[in-house]
């Protein structure tokens, strides 16, 4: 009721002010408002400046074939709250350019590169269009309806037998491209540079020596990554160094991308549920959670009650894992020798024996449909979760706020180390702690309430630093307040079913749009799923949290020690499942 | 006289490189213990074989240089590194003089009369493998990690001397022997609590421990100087390192824990090397317990740390010391 | 000849052995372990002639302090093959002659004053710490005094030589951190 008293005044204000700029997205299932590409940036300036539209959510793209054009598309919302507004562009395939949104959104930046990279559109105006996912050897741009990956079966799943008269044929014996590799037309592998280097270089030539300093020392260039303790993973920072200060700092990214996107869009809606989990594996159910909202807002599917409390009671959980977690690691970031690590992982694997209690896996839990959840929870794992939650957690998270808080190494080693402002912070699309910590109480649970969370009684965890012990503190600050969402939601769980209708393989879902969001452990994560009525997403977008996360990197490393480029990493949480997707 | 002075060095470089062996075996099992594990408890009885099925690992390591390594120097470094940790114990008395059927054996292999000056003189020259080694291995973080080292151990290594002062002055000998037997009333903790404390950050930034092991930062540097090293040549400077730990706990048992004084030491010389080998044995463990409880210090911080906190403190130490020494007439 | 001779010219050889090829490496890094060896060997000389005391302030002034700082400096400053010709024109030919005149006066003057016998002798006075001590700080207290100045005077020398102006020398960055997130350092 809110939620639409809400759209309509956003909707009034925005006709009124932008009438001449924006027309109605009419198609069916589709909604928000399509600008031509020459009046974007004057629409958008208004959207951010009069009407408040600060934060930038997602930036991404579709490939409408048949109709030979790109649409991008664009999701706003306030940074106090409210829902949002949907802003689509339109150029052609071939040649289409689009103004970059990165002078007003710096956020924009990894996310439209990432849409250059991928489907081919050209932003004009941006700093660094480079690709971002793939390496420069790569030909074409993959997410296109039209470009075909090497073996190449069919469009969409359920393919065909592989063996249709009883003769199996291995997709090794089809050789796409002859050698296997197809480089663009003007790439030379045996002449080629990696980018970062060559970034790096440039900025070394721009740079003047400071005529006041006298001693000129080396300044030199060191990958941290992309095989390195402290980077959580394959990541690479191209790090340039004055002595041991960071001058300049480049996150390089993709080293474990499989295009989840497009094995999304030949999946079926439903086997796309359990390839969620691998997005950010260590937050599996708050991954089924995004995902499910997307695509229940498409197919018009309400989930009876019980299945709600469970699907709350599941992703607070797989909060409270997550952040002990990330809690647990900023302190090896720190140089401790793993003994927070494996407390916290103590923790953890008691939520993950929940976890495995009621879905069947530890991580990668694939435990919610369309319209509820799999299978229903017993009464005593719900006991269990209910021991866990009054009486060991609590108990925990407050040790490891009596370890941790005033340590004096953490202090110094935390404390105004890669600030982010609050305005910095929003526009950077930051997400989740990140963005609490720089003083924003913007959580999508409380902003933009989905599922039951408007039911329940909890504070949004702000800090107003915006350092790295800020964001270790709105960690922990809001683990207890999960505590307490669990504790209610588990006064309240009703009986009944946990799926809406009966359980089905093949969902049928209508043509249209929907951009579903919750508010996972590392921010706000984003599913924009689009239909054309078949069985499988004409498009599927996830809004990585951790990737628009990296955005603002450098910004928060500039001028900082080596040793605080680790820790802020490990402040950002990332998890490269999800980053490069 | 010779062969007695041939068979104690024996004795002490064993000791040390076996210690080390041991070590590194009590570090990983109490580690283990403080972080809810159980640790290395496969190979013989309570995993008291680990350290040998370690060492026969490295030892069937490959041994790896890297292409543009100053072949020489790397090869060289880790020997570099070994030496000093191996002789400093020298000046170290184990105990008093032990008589077995009727000939006198001292349990200590010399007493020099700047048996201190000549710890010293060890402790300033073993930076030499890691600053080498840091920088003959063409990585850069290695070169960091040497880069730290140096200035971490100079930067020390005044506050580390300075606070020898104060048992030096308290003993008035800069003999060992001379400040053990001052000791045998009063250790010199309870008389030199500041210059105590001062030794012990001192000796965990020398020997590259926990809070303060910025050289092998692992989060930061992989491995710091270490990290092109493979096989044997890896394991001295993983040997080193633990021989410097007992090391420098035999000098700060020495100097302020009363080295071999305990009860009924004066009955039985027998019971000196053991009171001093329980009293490392707790000071390792205080450096374990350190490493499992403490993140590390940001780099420039720590050289600020030494630089503007205990070097003053040292030197006050020192003059306090002097002053109070001379008004009691000591 | 006796052993402590032997050893004596061994050392001596080493030394001077060290001491060329500092001159001639090409490599800083080289150069200056050279010189470390050099120290060492010196050092060990002086405890033949029966001055530990001055031996191992040889080894932890020189060797461990001096020394390892010029690698420092070499190593952050990359300066390990560095080039350099003759700053001077006919530097090193000047510098030939009169290392070379240096040389032949002390040879003289240690032959003719007090005979080679002296150069491996033990020396008859007390060396000990203490005794060295009291030498200092009574007979030669002034000459101590105006040394230790003339060091202080060089150090804030360096310090104001090597000093920037912290107000021109643009993003100090922690300071600036620090205040834009308005804690407290």
């Amino acid at each position: 009721m809110n939620d639409r008293l809400l759209s309509s005044t956003v909707d009034e204000a925005v006709s009124s002010r932008l009438s001449g700029l924006l027309t109605e997205d009419t198609r069916p299932g589709y909604s928000g408002y399509l600008v031509a590409p020459e009046n974007l940036l004057e629409a958008v300036q208004i959207l951010r400046d009069e009407l408040g539209f600060d934060y930038l959510s997602s930036v991404t793209g579709v490939d409408y074939l048949e109709e030979d054009r790109l649409e991008t598309v664009y999701h706003f919302y306030r940074s106090t709250g409210g829902s949002g507004l949907v802003l689509k562009s339109s150029c052609s395939r071939e040649n289409g350019r689009i103004p970059s949104l990165t002078p007003i959104y710096p956020g924009a930046e990894f996310q439209e590169r990432e849409a250059w990279d991928l489907l081919g559109i050209r932003f004009e105006g941006h700093p660094d269009l480079r690709r971002i996912l793939m390496w420069e050897g790569f030909d074409g741009h993959p997410l296109r309806k039209d470009w075909r990956e090497p073996y190449f079966e069919e469009e969409a799943k359920p393919f065909k037998s592989r063996w249709p008269d009883g003769k199996a044929v291995r997709s090794e014996e089809k050789t796409p491209f002859g050698d296997n590799v197809c480089f663009p037309p003007d790439f030379d592998p045996q002449t080629w540079q990696a980018e970062p280097e060559t970034v790096i270089e440039r900025l070394q030539q721009d740079e003047k020596p400071l005529a006041d300093e006298e001693i000129q020392t080396d300044r030199i260039v060191v990958n941290l990554g992309p095989q390195h303790p402290s980077t959580h993973g394959v990541f690479r920072m191209t790090v340039m160094l004055d002595g041991e200060t960071i001058v300049s700092l480049k996150p390089v990214m993709g080293y474990l991308h499989r295009n989840h996107e497009k094995i999304a869009e030949r999946n079926t809606f439903l086997q796309n549920m359990p390839f969620t989990d691998r997005l950010d594996y260590l937050a599996s159910m708050s991954n089924n959670f995004g995902y499910a909202i997307a695509v229940e807002k498409l197919m018009g599917v309400t989930p009876p009650e019980r299945a709600e409390y469970i699907r709350v009671i599941m992703a607070e959980l797989t909060r409270i894992s997550s952040h002990i977690m990330t809690t647990g690691f900023l302190l090896n970031d720190l140089g401790a020798f793993f003994t927070p690590a494996l407390y916290a992982l103590e923790e953890r694997e008691l939520i993950l024996d929940i976890f495995e209690m009621v879905s069947g896996s530890r991580m990668m839990c694939n435990y919610f449909r369309f319209g509820g959840v799999v299978r229903d929870i017993p009464e005593d794992v719900l006991g269990r979760i209910r021991q866990l939650v009054t009486d060991r957690l609590p108990r925990k998270i407050d040790e490891l706020d009596s370890y941790l808080t005033n340590n004096e190494i953490v202090k110094t080693r935390c404390q105004g180390v890669g600030v982010l402002t609050d305005v910095q912070a929003i526009a950077y699309s930051a997400a989740g702690p990140i963005l609490r910590a720089s003083g924003v109480p913007y959580d999508v649970r409380r902003a933009d309430p989905y599922s039951i969370y408007d039911r329940f009684d909890f504070d949004v965890a702000v800090q107003t630093h915006g350092d790295v012990y800020d964001r270790y503190l709105v960690r922990l600050q809001e683990m207890r307040e999960s505590l307490k969402i669990l504790r209610q939601a588990l006064r309240d769980i009703p009986g009944g079913p946990v799926l809406a209708g009966k359980p089905q393989y093949q969902v049928r879902v209508p043509a249209g749009e929907a951009y579903g969001r919750v508010e996972g452990p590392k921010g706000e994560l984003g599913f924009y799923v689009v239909s054309n009525g078949k069985p499988n997403p004409y498009r599927y977008h996830v809004r990585a949290p951790s990737f628009i996360n990296l955005t603002s990197l450098e910004t928060m490393c500039m001028h900082q020690k080596v040793a605080d480029a680790v820790v802020v990493l490990g402040s950002v949480d990332i998890i490269l499942g999800e980053v490069d997707r | 006289m010779l062969v007695e002075w041939i068979i104690k060095s024996v004795v002490i470089v064993l000791f040390m490189t076996a210690g080390f062996a041991y070590v590194t075996l009590y570090e990983r099992r109490l580690l283990a213990r403080m972080q809810t594990r159980i640790g290395p408890n496969r190979a013989g009885p309570f995993g008291l074989l680990q350290p040998v099925a370690d060492g026969i690992k490295l030892i069937f390591k490959e041994e790896l240089v890297p292409h543009n390594a100053d072949k020489l120097i790397f090869t060289l470094a880790p020997v570099i590194t070994v030496i000093p940790a191996l002789i400093i114990t020298a000046v170290i008395p184990w105990g008093d003089t032990l008589t077995i059927g009727g000939t006198k054996i001292t349990l200590y292999l010399t007493d020099v009369n700047i048996g201190i000056l000549y710890l010293m003189a060890v402790t300033s020259i073993s930076v030499y493998g890691i600053t080498l080694a840091g920088w003959s291995s063409n990585n850069k973080y290695a070169l960091l990690g040497g880069l730290r080292a140096t200035a971490q151990m100079i930067s020390y290594e005044l506050a580390l001397g300075l606070s020898f002062v104060g048992p030096i002055l308290i003993a008035g000998s800069m003999s060992l022997l001379d400040i053990v037997k001052a000791q045998s009333s009063i250790p010199f903790i309870l008389l030199q609590p500041a210059g105590f404390i001062i030794f012990f950050l001192a000796s965990l930034a020398e020997v590259n421990r926990a809070p303060f092991d910025m050289p092998e930062a692992e989060q930061e540097l992989t491995a710091g100087y270490h990290v092109e090293y493979s096989g044997m040549k890896f394991a001295l400077f993983f040997m080193a390192e633990y021989i410097k730990l007992i090391a420098v706990a035999m000098i700060g048992s020495t100097l302020f824990l009363g080295g071999y004084q305990g009860p009924f030491v004066d009955q039985f010389p027998i019971l000196g090397p053991v009171y001093l080998f329980a009293k490392v044995i707790i000071w390792l463990g205080v450096f374990i317990w350190l490493r499992a409880t403490l993140p590390r210090i940001r780099y420039d911080r720590l050289m600020a740390f030494g630089w503007k906190i205990m070097f003053p403190i040292a030197l006050l130490n020192v003059l306090v010391t002097a002053v109070v020494l001379v008004l009691v007439g000591g | 000849m006796s052993p402590a001779v032997i050893i004596f010219i061994v050392l001596a050889l080493v030394a001077v052995a060290c001491a060329v090829a500092m001159l001639v490496s090409k490599n800083a890094v080289y150069s200056a372990l050279f010189l470390v060896l050099n120290f060492a060997t010196i050092g060990v000389i002086y405890l033949m002639l029966g001055a530990p005391f001055i031996a191992v302030a040889q080894i932890t002034v020189y060797a461990g302090a001096i020394m390892v700082l010029f690698l420092f400096v070499i190593m952050l400053l990359g300066g390990e093959n560095l080039r350099l010709g003759e700053p001077l024109r006919g530097q090193r030919l000047i510098g030939l002659i009169f290392g070379a005149v240096l040389l032949a006066e002390i040879v003289l003057l240690l032959i003719f004053r007090s005979g080679m016998d002296q150069m491996v002798g033990t020396l008859t006075i007390d060396t000990s710490p203490a005794a060295l001590g009291l030498e200092m700080f009574n007979k030669y207290s002034l000459p101590f005094e105006v040394t230790s100045l003339v060091l202080l005077v060089a150090v804030i020398g360096a310090v104001i030589l090597t000093r920037v102006d912290p107000i021109r020398r643009p993003g100090k960055p922690d300071q600036d951190r620090k205040d834009q997130s308005g804690r407290q350092a």
